[in-house]
């Protein structure tokens, strides 16, 4: 599957249909203050920031759809699933870390990533796992930071 | 002479065990990122960052990053010599002689010439940061809040440097830092922004898993995909032999590196112009004054020493706008600014009043950075560069792993995690609509800035807008911040034109060549 993306087309809708949702949100996303400290307004600075991707996206459409300069990028799915499967093993590996711990997490995560890589060589896998084990203590005892723990055993 | 009350204890600092272990330790850790095509000297310095918390001081903390950035613009000119692959766009120009040389059988010679420039230029450009940074920081140090502010304006006017072919897309992405900086509690007000009910997001986006995220995983993510899509197919790399640079051909090769590293400490010191720039502007000046063009693109010393040289001097020269006025001039130099800003040090002229010795320890620390890296250099490069041959499946994993566990480090909670991986793929549908993220990142840094000064000059003068156009310094900031991105779009699109014709006539070269 392969489809021509036209980036400044739809980076100006994309931007500008998020831009407007956030300004349309502002009222009941950032309230005002009770009382006047004499500071500015806690909108302003996000305020700003919007609306200055609105006129961006404003310009991005402009560019593209009257003075039809484009920047085309071609998404190939055969080239960008394995950017898409890494990403989603990934959040996998976040969440797991966080309900099963990080040692676990490493040691399920990451052989499938390194199978789906194409990886066979076993001492890569024991490599990895050693690595994260390592990482682990590294931060607990070097760096005085325990990372998430198995539930239930501690850090 | 008053800086020799910060300098002599600085001294002091720096040639203490840990801060030269440290140093070492950067140096390597910056050549093997460097030399790694697809990893950077961003992601080394990222994976170094976490680490730096647990430093007994942020000097040694901000020495030992700096070693980084010196020890990878030399690491990338490693593959770019062995395999005619930069390491770092910084080492682009070097493949244009290193490889050629390299193929003739002299890989020790062009990798020695490499180290010697580096070093050269490296070392101009810490001595031009020395004398320069106290006496353009008395220059400014009468600045209050609201020139501050324009500072911190005309950092953000740097997006239009770092923003590819489009400037809309840029300002959009730097926007889109700053908005995100935005989110979580307002430190004035204390009122919540953009939280929209997620407990994750009431204390902010910190910086650090943000910037782990948008850089490091980015990087490794797309390293492994091209891994995948080519089975871990790897280049062939040049065997190094053992007759490296002689000493008369240090000589020759003295004027170029001297008028790279002049080049370059200009470029390099002015916001938003890099390695990546300079290299090419100083490989063509060498070009033009040399007594033998014609050997360029066939393996010429000069040339490595032109290009090498040029990206080594302006690592010093980019830390003087970030030094003395708080502006970073690239995505290296805006991540240095994230990790001063992480330690507690506010960069810019009240640095070098109020925390002297840090500031002098940071100079005098990138100094010695460039004195070690030559031995260094000429002890590791053999062993760094077959680094180079190591699967990529070792190490993708191990930065991973690395970098997760660094952004959970920022703050101890979980949510860093869960934020870094909603960054990740929030990264990967900008690299889709092709937006780059390094102005996201410059904002995100700056935002803070910003704001607070915005926050302080609106109580100092009772919400008077237009303060910042009655005060002269931060007008005058102001017009320059408009003349700088009129001018560097200027430049931008010259430097495309020549950098794009100097590529097309290289290989049309290499084709000439390999056709004979």
């Amino acid at each position: 599957m392969k489809f021509k993306i036209k980036t400044y087309f739809w980076s100006g809708v994309i931007m500008g249909l998020f831009s407007v949702f956030m300004l349309l949100a502002m009222p009941s996303q950032v309230r005002l203050p009770m009382f006047d400290s004499g500071a500015p307004s806690p909108r302003i600075i996000p305020g700003i920031c919007l609306v200055g991707i609105l006129i961006c996206s404003v310009i991005l459409l402009i560019q593209s759809l009257v003075f039809k300069k484009e920047k085309i990028v071609e998404f190939d799915w055969a080239k960008e699933k394995p950017c898409i499967v890494l990403i989603l093993l990934l959040c996998v590996y976040v969440a797991l870390t966080i309900y099963i711990g990080f040692i676990p997490a490493v040691c399920i995560i990451f052989p499938i990533l390194l199978w789906y890589c194409g990886e066979r060589k076993p001492f890569i896998y024991i490599f990895t796992v050693a690595a994260g084990i390592g990482i682990f203590f590294l931060f607990k005892f070097v760096f005085h930071i325990s990372l998430p723990g198995i539930p239930g055993l501690g850090g | 002479m008053g800086d020799l009350q910060y300098i002599i204890p600085a001294l002091g600092q720096v040639f203490s065990v840990m801060n030269l272990a440290l140093i070492f330790g950067g140096l390597v850790l910056g050549m093997i990122v460097g030399c790694i095509p697809g990893l950077s000297v961003t992601l080394g310095i990222i994976l170094l960052l976490p680490l730096t918390y647990t430093f007994p001081t942020p000097d040694s903390a901000i020495i030992a990053l700096l070693a980084v950035y010196v020890g990878g613009m030399y690491g990338g000119s490693i593959s770019a010599i062995t395999l005619n692959t930069p390491g770092t766009n910084s080492a682009i120009a070097t493949t244009f002689d290193g490889y050629p040389l390299a193929k003739m059988g002299k890989v020790k010679k062009a990798l020695d010439t490499s180290l010697f420039a580096s070093t050269f230029g490296g070392l101009f450009s810490a001595l031009l940061l020395l004398v320069c940074a106290s006496f353009i920081t008395k220059l400014v140090s009468k600045f209050a809040s609201v020139e501050y502010f324009s500072m911190a304006i005309l950092g953000i006017s740097l997006i239009a440097g770092v923003s590819g072919d489009s400037l809309a897309k840029g300002i959009l992405s730097g926007l889109l830092g700053i908005l995100m900086a935005a989110i979580g509690t307002d430190a004035v007000t204390g009122v919540w922004r953009y939280t929209f009910g997620i407990d994750a997001l009431r204390y902010g986006i910190d910086m650090l898993p943000a910037m782990i995220a948008l850089i490091a995983l980015t990087q490794v993510v797309q390293k492994l995909r091209d891994f995948v899509i080519t089975g871990g197919k790897m280049d062939d790399a040049n065997k190094i032999d053992n007759v490296g640079l002689t000493g008369k051909e240090m000589v020759s090769i003295l004027p170029a590196c001297t008028r790279s590293s002049v080049i370059a400490s200009i470029l390099g010191a002015m916001p938003g112009v890099g390695g990546g720039v300079a290299q090419f502007m100083c490989y063509n000046e060498v070009r033009r004054t040399s007594k033998h063009p014609e050997q360029f693109g066939k393996g010429s010393l000069e040339g490595i020493a032109a290009a090498e040289s040029s990206n080594n001097a302006v690592v010093g020269s980019a830390m003087i706008p970030l030094l003395t006025l708080g502006i970073p001039g690239d995505g290296v130099t805006a991540l240095l600014l994230g990790a001063f800003i992480l330690h507690g040090i506010q960069p810019g002229p009240t640095m070098f009043t109020k925390q002297g010795v840090i500031a002098y320890s940071i100079i005098l620390g990138c100094l010695v950075a460039n004195i070690f890296l030559y031995p260094i250099g000429l002890a590791l490069t053999r062993a760094v560069a077959k680094i180079v041959q190591v699967r990529y499946t070792y190490l993708a994993p191990v930065i991973i792993i690395f970098c997760f566990a660094g952004a959970f480090a920022a703050t101890g909670n979980t949510k860093e995690m869960v934020l870094t991986a909603a960054i990740l793929i929030f990264s990967y549908v900008l690299t889709l609509l092709d937006i780059t993220n390094t102005p996201l990142m410059l904002g995100m840094i700056l935002a803070d800035i910003m704001e607070m000064n915005f926050v302080t000059s609106m109580m100092s003068y009772d919400k008077d807008y237009l303060i910042f156009f009655k005060r002269p310094i931060s007008c005058i900031i102001l017009i320059l911040t408009v003349v700088l991105v009129i001018s560097m779009l200027r430049i931008n699109k010259k430097v495309e034109a020549l950098n794009q014709a100097q590529m097309e006539e290289m290989e049309r070269e290499h084709a000439e060549e390999a056709g004979k």
